[in-house]
């Protein structure tokens, strides 16, 4: 399924963030959205999963129409996300935090263990493909940045996401991490998830990338592969201001 | 544990009333009891959410006059309009949830403190359907019973309600939709981008809150028999609770249920030594600063943080220790070597 926008808009007073943006993603590839800071990304990717209501124009995700729909309705539409600065429920160990993700049903599914033992065997899965299993039992809060990050992805994982969007995946990461996130990506990717990655780090979005797309001043200047994208010059223009 | 202390509680509330040596000691369990509904019910929208209401009071007032007024001018059955008046507010708490539960933090606390000032106003300006300031007389459900027996027979009345409410708070709490209601109290946006319908879970709860308060106040009502809106309709009432709930602890069963035995005996006690004065506003104030500053997870998580702290101090890999005691245990292990 691809997710898409077309002629998306959001203006905080006079700022334009997002200025008419027409942004198709590939489906089954990883996506990178790159662009310089203020450039409208993140407030790009809260537009799309329903933290903020664009002005104007829509977005898709195959046929169904999520513009303007709930965060929590676009999440279970299949658009997982993360966030920039990682976020997770600090007073809760590793795997209620993944277990949060679990979708309640109706009312009487609701009213149901949240400890079933297939729903703690799926967290646990999850936790140990991250590996932070180790750390099940642990509060977040009382967890590294780096394994919190792991900790987010495991929540959004878990929830089964078709697409999912990683703001800033690279933020305060070290090095080793880095590499990790980025073979999970490509893996997660291989069994069939769409990522679509905000990032600063063109290491990073050049090395796992398939389709890049560039932002300046809320809204898509090119898109292509990290080739095609490295050798643009309206990119670099953006980037370098010239 | 729970059930331990579940049925430790079951016990009590059971020989508490042929213990109690006085009739007046056994209102005052009556009062502590209703405490202890109040903050329970309180701690389903506080506790989980973590949304702190100051307003509970109004709805335990509007269930205490919802079941006056059903039985004064309805001439509905005492425990009937007791039943029909939780309906009544649990349904009036869908729009009051839906403008309320709209804004977070300190703007949620601002708006539920307002709710108990526009009902003092409605409840005290409109005198021809609720007595306005001269009160409303609500009739006994059993006359002709004497006073002890019938403070007996809502000590239990109050007890099961509280038991009920305690029973329903643990069956969420390990429940799918109390796991979503925690994500919330933890990071809304989060739960929300996770896949939680936040608001229906905030007002779902909100209404089942309110419920059990409503049954509470409307409880209150059949045993004393008078209401006043000073009285029904006073921000003090949901401090004290939210003072019960803290002092307990909001993320515990037993939480509020031990603050509302702490807090509602000392009421009383500073009601019956030192009459109207203001000293008992000092001193709950004085304690509301002092839980949260130094216990603001309530007494419940500190004792039994603190005795899992001693309990480990053996088995801890990381030690606090001294040059001096280093040496000593060395001097004792070679000693030890060498016999």
């Amino acid at each position: 399924m691809t997710l898409k926008t077309t002629g998306l808009r959001k203006a905080f007073g006079g700022v334009v963030a997002i200025d008419g943006a027409d942004v198709a993603f590939q489906p089954g590839k990883v996506n990178a959205l790159i662009g310089p800071n203020g450039s409208g990304k993140t407030t790009f990717f809260n537009c799309v999963t329903g933290m903020i209501k664009p002005d104007e124009g829509s977005v898709h995700f195959g046929d169904r129409d999520l513009t303007g729909r709930a965060p929590h309705v676009i999440a279970r539409a299949g658009v997982g996300r993360t966030f920039q600065l990682c976020r997770t429920f600090p007073r809760m160990t590793a795997i209620e935090n993944v277990l949060s993700a679990v979708r309640p049903g109706g009312l009487l599914h609701g009213l149901r263990s949240a400890h079933r033992k297939t729903e703690i065997d799926r967290a646990h899965h999850w936790l140990t493909r991250l590996g932070i299993e180790h750390l099940a039992g642990a509060e977040a809060r009382t967890m590294s940045w780096g394994q919190q990050k792991l900790l987010e992805l495991a929540g959004v994982l878990m929830a089964e996401p078709k697409t999912i969007l990683l703001d800033e995946p690279a933020g305060g990461v070290n090095p080793a991490l880095l590499d990790r996130i980025g073979t999970l990506v490509r893996e997660l990717n291989a069994e069939g998830r769409t990522f679509v990655i905000v990032e600063h780090n063109m290491d990073l979005v050049m090395s796992i990338s398939d389709h890049i797309v560039v932002f300046d001043r809320g809204r898509p200047i090119a898109a292509g592969p990290p080739a095609e994208i490295r050798a643009d010059e309206r990119v670099l223009g953006a980037y370098l201001g010239v | 544990m729970p059930l331990a202390a579940g049925a430790v509680l079951i016990v009590a509330i059971a020989m508490f009333p042929s213990l109690a040596p006085n009739p007046y000691i056994l209102s005052s369990g009556v009062i502590v009891l209703n405490w202890a509904v109040l903050a329970t019910a309180w701690n389903f929208v506080g506790g989980f959410t973590g949304y702190i209401s100051l307003g509970h009071g109004a709805l335990a007032g509007l269930g205490g006059y919802a079941t006056g007024l059903l039985i004064t001018k309805a001439d509905l059955p005492s425990f009937v309009a007791l039943i029909v008046a939780a309906v009544l507010v649990a349904a009036l708490a869908v729009p009051i949830g839906f403008a309320a539960l709209r804004v977070r933090g300190a703007s949620f606390v601002i708006v539920s403190i307002a709710l108990v000032l526009i009902l003092l106003l409605v409840f005290q300006s409109w005198s021809s359907v609720t007595g306005g300031s001269r009160g409303l007389v609500v009739p006994r459900p059993f006359p002709g019973m004497l006073r002890p027996e019938h403070h007996r027979v809502f000590f239990f009345l109050y007890g099961g309600l509280l038991l009920l409410a305690l029973a329903t708070w643990w069956l969420l709490d390990r429940s799918r939709f109390g796991m979503g209601l925690k994500a919330i109290r933890e990071d809304e946006d989060k739960a929300e981008s996770l896949g939680t319908p936040t608001f229906a879970y905030k007002l779902t709860v909100f209404v089942v809150s309110a419920a059990f308060t409503a049954l509470a106040g409307g409880l209150y009502a059949l045993w004393f028999g008078d209401l006043d809106p000073v009285f029904q309709f006073s921000v003090l009432t949901g401090s004290y609770i939210v003072l019960m709930a803290l002092l307990g602890g909001v993320r515990n069963l037993y939480g509020p249920v031990l603050g509302a035995i702490v807090v509602g005996v000392a009421l009383e006690y500073f009601k019956v030594e030192f009459g109207n004065t203001p000293l008992h506003l000092v001193t709950t104030g004085l304690l509301l600063g002092l839980v949260v500053m130094f216990m603001p997870d309530g007494v419940i998580p500190s004792l039994t943080a603190l005795v899992k702290r001693l309990r480990k101090r053996e088995d801890s890999s990381i030690r606090e220790v001294t040059a001096a005691d280093l040496a000593e245990q060395r001097k004792r292990e070679r000693e030890a070597a060498n016999s």
